[in-house]
């Protein structure tokens, strides 16, 4: 093969890099520069490192050479099929890239949300057919309705590969329309407009300080309590609240819905000495007398509480053990209280951790004994 | 059984009371140090590089992807700085002059790089490609710094290579992909150089001096 090769190029295909639709058909010729010792006969040709037939060969001048591609399926990668012109030896001549595929979609299933009202995030969905077989470029843009300008959205892929984010500069109390170009070497496909008012589309974070603690002795309760998420305090709102929680060891989530507009809630119908996680998210619908339902906020991180065990013998339990259990938990208890008064970075110590630990004892032990 | 299990998790909860003595390290790199790391950091970017060229290959599509492809280096392909040098005039490289030479060609690489990160296609690409880029910026700074530390000059240069006349850029998207194919091919073989390079001089500079200074604090 050539290694080193004059200023200009060995030879010259043409089309050069053409676009075209799948199903059509092409002929291509490559033409050696006057400065090369080399005749049609002397030329060969390869589509994606693959040779072509001679048949479909034909020598249109003593330097040129041509080949027939018929019925062409979409590109085998996006950055288009290499169709090659080599000489006898295998030497690469020149080469031209050939994107077939299909014309875009019209993009589908544009949904939006603001956090906390200050930004807007959209994604949307690719038409059915998916795949162009061509790269395709979707751009995001918007207007106030009525108010001419369209503006186009600068920051995509913020949630997944089909989504932009609108940072700043929103209006509200005004319908906004909203719609998504897809583009690609074969034209343009716009989807339908979407109009909203970001108020209607406002979700929030997830509220704050979840505490899950034990109401007295009560075996069977635990008493949830969160502050409502602090972004949106100053705004006119009712919010609803979701609680879920599950046992430690299934993934069941029990859904507690009407919660309402109160920041405290009693789980009751509980099992007695067992670890639960609780997450809370919130809802701020009607916002400044929006009559639409607003956009759930992520679930917060999960808590963790146990209920109180049971102080009565559940067949086959050591009563004795029992005993120093209670006693012990009392001395724990006591311990920890003056750890906190006389030891500064341990306020992570307490009952609610020895809880956890004895949760994970017993699991540790379960899965030994299994063995 | 149980009481044994509660003197664990004391223990364990106790020991993250600040009641130990902290220890307060402090050491000066020499350069042998830092040409260490630059070598570490050569060998990670070779290991880098093989995951992002199989994957670039794979995009621009075969013939590039086959084990055996060697185009043609075109004039135009000659802007990316050759890793391949005569064997005698590499053992007689000064240690400036070999450490310069790594500076510029993996300061032009970068900007070739971050210009393909530009026009890439698929979303997996830009990204590897990025991330690539950021850990070649490291190794440039890297090499910069032995530089420093030995009391050599940076080389001088424009942050742009400017072409050579009569090499114009890729006129056309096979030409453009020929080049690709050239410069992660470069990478590739200046990486390999380049350890080689850190080697030579790992035995050269005298090894580093580490002071280590313990401060305790009592409870």
């Amino acid at each position: 093969p050539l290694s080193v090769s004059p200023a200009a190029d060995p030879a010259v295909i043409s089309p050069q890099d053409p676009t075209l639709l799948i199903g059509s058909s092409l002929v291509a010729t490559c033409t050696v520069s006057p400065d090369f010792p080399l005749k049609a006969e002397d030329l060969y040709w390869t589509l994606n490192g693959r040779r072509l037939p001679a048949a479909s060969y034909a020598a249109l001048g003593p330097s040129t050479l041509s080949v027939a591609l018929a019925r062409l399926n979409g590109s085998r990668q996006q950055s288009g099929d290499n169709l090659v012109c080599h000489s006898r030896d295998g030497g690469i001549l020149a080469g031209s890239c050939l994107y077939v595929g299909l014309p875009p979609e019209k993009p589908v299933n544009i949904t939006c949300w603001s956090k906390n009202m200050k930004d807007l995030t959209c994604k949307w969905a690719p038409g059915t057919e998916g795949e162009t077989f061509l790269h395709t470029n979707y751009t995001l843009k918007y207007k106030r309705r009525w108010y001419g300008q369209d503006n186009t959205c600068q920051e995509y892929h913020t949630a997944g590969t089909y989504s932009c984010h609108i940072p700043k500069d929103l209006a509200l109390f005004t319908p906004y329309e909203i719609w998504v170009e897809a583009s690609n070497r074969l034209g343009v496909a716009v989807s339908d407009v979407v109009m909203l008012d970001i108020l209607d589309v406002v979700t929030t974070d997830p509220p704050s300080d979840v505490h899950v603690s034990r109401v007295g002795d009560l075996e069977d309760q635990l008493s949830v309590r969160w502050s409502s998420p602090p972004a949106l305090k100053d705004f006119l709102f009712q919010a609803k609240y979701q609680i879920q929680y599950r046992v430690e060891d299934s993934s069941e989530w029990k859904v507690v819905d009407d919660v309402g507009n109160q920041t405290s809630c009693r789980l009751a119908g509980l099992r007695p000495g067992t670890v639960y996680f609780v997450q809370v998210r919130c809802n701020p619908f009607s916002i400044y007398g929006s009559k639409k339902a607003g956009i759930w906020s992520d679930w917060s991180n999960p808590t963790a509480a146990s209920t109180p065990r049971s102080e009565r013998v559940v067949g086959g339990c050591d009563p004795k053990g029992g005993e120093q259990n209670t006693t012990l938990r009392r001395e724990l208890k006591q311990f920890f209280g003056w750890v906190k008064k006389h030891a500064y970075g341990c306020s992570n110590l307490g009952i609610k951790l020895y809880d956890q630990w004895r949760v994970w004892l017993q699991k540790s032990h379960k899965t030994r004994n299994q063995v | 059984g149980d009481s044994w299990g509660i003197f664990t998790f004391l223990c364990a909860a106790l020991c993250n009371l600040p009641a130990l003595p902290a220890l307060n390290c402090s050491e000066e790199l020499g350069a042998g140090q830092s040409i260490q790391q630059t070598y570490d950091l050569t060998r990670y970017l070779e290991h880098q590089l093989r995951t992002l060229a199989g994957t670039y290959l794979n995009y621009l599509g075969p013939p590039f992807n086959e084990p055996d492809f060697n185009p043609p280096r075109l004039a135009r392909a000659e802007r990316v700085p050759s890793a391949t040098v005569d064997l005698d005039l590499w053992r007689g490289l000064t240690d400036n002059a070999r450490l310069a030479a790594n500076y510029r060609a993996y300061s032009r690489l970068l900007c070739y790089l971050r210009v393909l990160d530009r026009q890439v296609g698929t979303a997996e690409l830009r990204h590897r490609l990025a991330h690539f880029c950021a850990s070649l910026q490291g190794l440039v700074l890297s090499i910069g710094g032995v530089m420093s530390s030995l009391g050599y000059p940076l080389p001088a240069g424009p942050a742009a290579p400017p072409a050579p006349p009569g090499a114009p850029a890729a006129s056309n998207d096979f030409l453009k992909k020929m080049d690709d194919f050239w410069l992660l091919k470069e990478l590739q073989t200046w990486l390999w150089r380049s350890a080689k390079d850190f080697n030579r001089l790992k035995k050269k500079v005298p090894p580093a001096v580490v002071t280590l200074r313990l401060e305790a604090r009592g409870f």
